[in-house]
């Protein structure tokens, strides 16, 4: 009995002491200070806020927002709410605090912020990737087709083997849809392409993810795309290792690897959150239904890194022609999303 | 598409890559069985293997050594480890549950460490990571060389290890000594042998194997530090331990069989083969719980496998 206690306490004692560190690790940017009329904004993240990716890239737009605020506006962050049974009681507890806006920065989020918002019609959630919208509740969403579309044609263009590959984490929403259109913009250059693609299953295995390039790379790829996150680390270390291409995802990832980081998409999140912000400030937002925040090409929110000189002026001027194209809205894709969400 | 994964090239590049994806798991495991002969089960070396991975990438990026960094792996690994160990044999509790909370405890304090020393930073800071010694003529023989001769240090001293460890516990009485602690306590007291002594001397040289193999994941696989990187292979290294029937040799193998399902479901994926990726994705697991399965019953667990042991008691 005296040994089951003293475990248990043991236990207890070691979860306790985990909270009290992932707790340190969130320290928001609490802008304090200023009028009653402060905007009052808490972002809730699934992952940590220097993941490199999904998490990172959220946190660095609503950061770079919110300096633009300065202190009209009063932000909280919170990091590592993955769990369901967590998310719920944390959404609830910003808006029974009386928050303007709140983030749920993930697909999990969207069960709880539909529920947690029927109470709360006071409160504006905000959810990131997703489908079911409330009167007070907005989806935000990044059109990764267009960026895997862009990657596709660009491999396509600058590969000299004739194979290509794609690495991403999970299965799962944008990263799926940026796939599927990575491969369907390759074939559109060359449909009979070879095409390798991996899911690493887990977003921060960059170990297994740069196996996974290597073993791409031993096969003659010559040239892949990876769709973010730790894992895309991974990726460009192979690349850096066999001395091959690589196109970098979200940031422009040259620095890592100068020599095999030819190119990339790039997104930021900071003009949807601006739109949002403003949305919620104006009274444009609870008078509509079914609000979707997305980062296009079309809108300029999705560009991608000018080549390097490995591709010739004629490529660079391809790819300039196929971001046009995306742009216009002039390329017609399949609705990637129709056999997943039905 | 399958004569493609058939071709010479391709069955070099998974053998390869098995060797590689073994190695961190073969070190952790080749730890583990030190412990757990010595009647200890230490569930918390996923999370001694991150404390290694975060202090040997923190002490290689600041010192510019990347020996320097292994060093602290290594050390951090031996200290962490004491925690089990005064849990385990001083306080005698439930190692199941101290070695759950320690992995917790190691995963969130290494990230804890590491956000304290670099802060949040748009691209994450780098170091050059060991780099592949081509061994003089041995790497040049066909289809072995490049198989087996084309890796960094750190992977050459882990299958080094083996035959060490094998020694140390078949042919030394430090060896005997884990060994009878771990069988029978007991007799091991009366016959003078420190078993609180054997025991945290045990722990202690699985938390070296342990952080060198979280050095090997941030410092040799990589080049940077993310809270997941070791992945899980802190488990499996306990499972591997148990498939070996805590016999390093055997335990080499199971850490191959593992690397290979790993290696193999990647090219698996990458050429297309008709089957789900989640799928694949299972195959090393499921193949370890198979593998685990078969052998089970063949597995004779030390007597005194995680049970505390206290004079007073009988």
């Amino acid at each position: 009995m005296k040994k089951a206690t003293k475990a248990l306490s043991l236990f207890l004692v070691s979860i306790l002491a985990v909270g009290l560190f992932a707790g340190c690790g969130s320290t928001g940017g609490d802008t304090a200070a200023g009028d009653g009329e402060k905007l009052r904004v808490a972002l809730i993240l699934p992952g940590r806020a220097d993941d490199v990716s999904f998490n990172q890239a959220m946190y660095e737009g609503v950061m770079a927002v919110a300096a633009e605020y300065g202190d009209r506006m009063e932000l909280k962050v919170v990091e590592e709410v993955y769990e369901v049974a967590d998310i719920e009681p944390a959404l609830m507890d910003f808006a029974s605090e009386g928050y303007d806006v709140v983030f749920g920065h993930g697909f999990q989020f969207m069960e709880p912020i539909i529920k947690v918002a029927e109470k709360y019609p006071d409160t504006m959630f905000c959810l990131g990737t997703g489908y079911k919208t409330l009167a007070n509740t907005c989806v935000y969403d990044v059109h990764l087709q267009d960026g895997g579309y862009l990657m596709g044609v660009t491999a396509a263009l600058l590969s000299k083997t004739g194979k290509i590959g794609v690495i991403g984490g999970a299965d799962a929403s944008e990263i799926y849809r940026g796939h599927e259109a990575f491969k369907f913009g390759a074939r559109s250059i060359n449909p009979d392409i070879e095409i390798q693609e991996v899911y690493t299953g887990d977003w921060t295995d960059s170990a297994g993810a740069k196996e996974a390039a290597v073993s791409m790379y031993d096969s003659g790829v010559d040239i892949i795309w990876h769709s973010g996150d730790g894992i895309g680390l991974g990726v460009v270390e192979a690349a850096k290792e066999k001395n091959q291409m690589v196109l970098g995802n979200v940031a422009d990832q040259s620095v890592l690897a100068p020599n095999s980081v030819v190119g990339g998409v790039v997104y930021e999140w900071k003009s949807v959150i601006r739109s949002m912000f403003e949305d919620v400030l104006n009274d444009n937002f609870t008078n509509r239904q079914d609000k979707f925040y997305w980062i296009t090409a079309e809108n300029g929110g999705l560009t991608y890194v000018p080549l390097t000189d490995v591709a010739s002026q004629e490529v660079k001027d391809q790819v300039e022609e196929s971001y046009r194209k995306l742009a216009a809205g002039e390329i017609e894709m399949p609705d990637f999303d129709a056999d997943k969400t039905a | 598409m399958f004569n493609s994964l058939l071709s010479a090239d391709s069955i070099i590049s998974v053998l390869a890559a098995t060797i590689r994806l073994a190695t961190p798991i073969l070190l952790a495991a080749l730890g583990g069985v030190y412990a757990q002969r010595a009647g200890i089960l230490n569930l918390g070396m996923e999370g001694t293997m991150t404390m290694g991975a975060a202090l040997a990438f923190i002490t290689a990026y600041h010192s510019g050594s990347l020996l320097l960094g292994v060093l602290a792996a290594i050390v951090t690994g031996v200290v962490y480890n004491l925690i089990m160990a005064w849990i385990s044999v001083t306080m005698k509790a439930n190692q199941v549950i101290a070695g759950t909370a320690l992995t917790i405890l190691g995963v969130g304090l290494a990230a804890f460490i590491y956000r304290n020393v670099f802060g949040i930073q748009s691209l994450p800071p780098q170091v050059e990571a060991f780099s592949v010694i081509n061994i003089p003529a041995l790497s040049k023989i066909p289809v072995i060389g490049p198989i087996l001769f084309k890796h960094n240090i750190l992977i050459y001293i882990a299958y080094l290890l083996v035959p060490f460890t094998w020694v140390v516990l078949e042919k030394t009485v430090f060896g005997l000594n884990i060994k009878t602690v771990g069988e029978h306590p007991r007799a091991a007291d009366s016959k003078g042998i420190g078993v609180a002594k054997t025991r945290y001397a045990a722990m202690m040289i699985e938390g070296a194997y342990a952080g060198m193999a979280g050095a090997f994941m941030s410092l040799g696989y990589m080049n940077i530090f993310l809270d997941g990187i070791v992945g899980g292979r802190g488990f499996i290294a306990v499972a591997v331990v148990v498939f070996s029937r805590w016999h390093p040799v055997r335990a080499m193998w199971g850490a191959l069989i593992f690397g290979f399902a790993s290696a193999l479901q990647l090219r698996l994926q990458a050429v297309g083969a008709n089957i789900p990726n989640q799928f694949l994705l299972m195959l090393p697991y499921l193949l370890t719980i198979l593998v685990l399965i078969s052998v089970s019953k063949k597995a004779e667990f030390p007597s005194a496998y995680a049970k505390p042991y206290s004079r007073m008691e009988r």
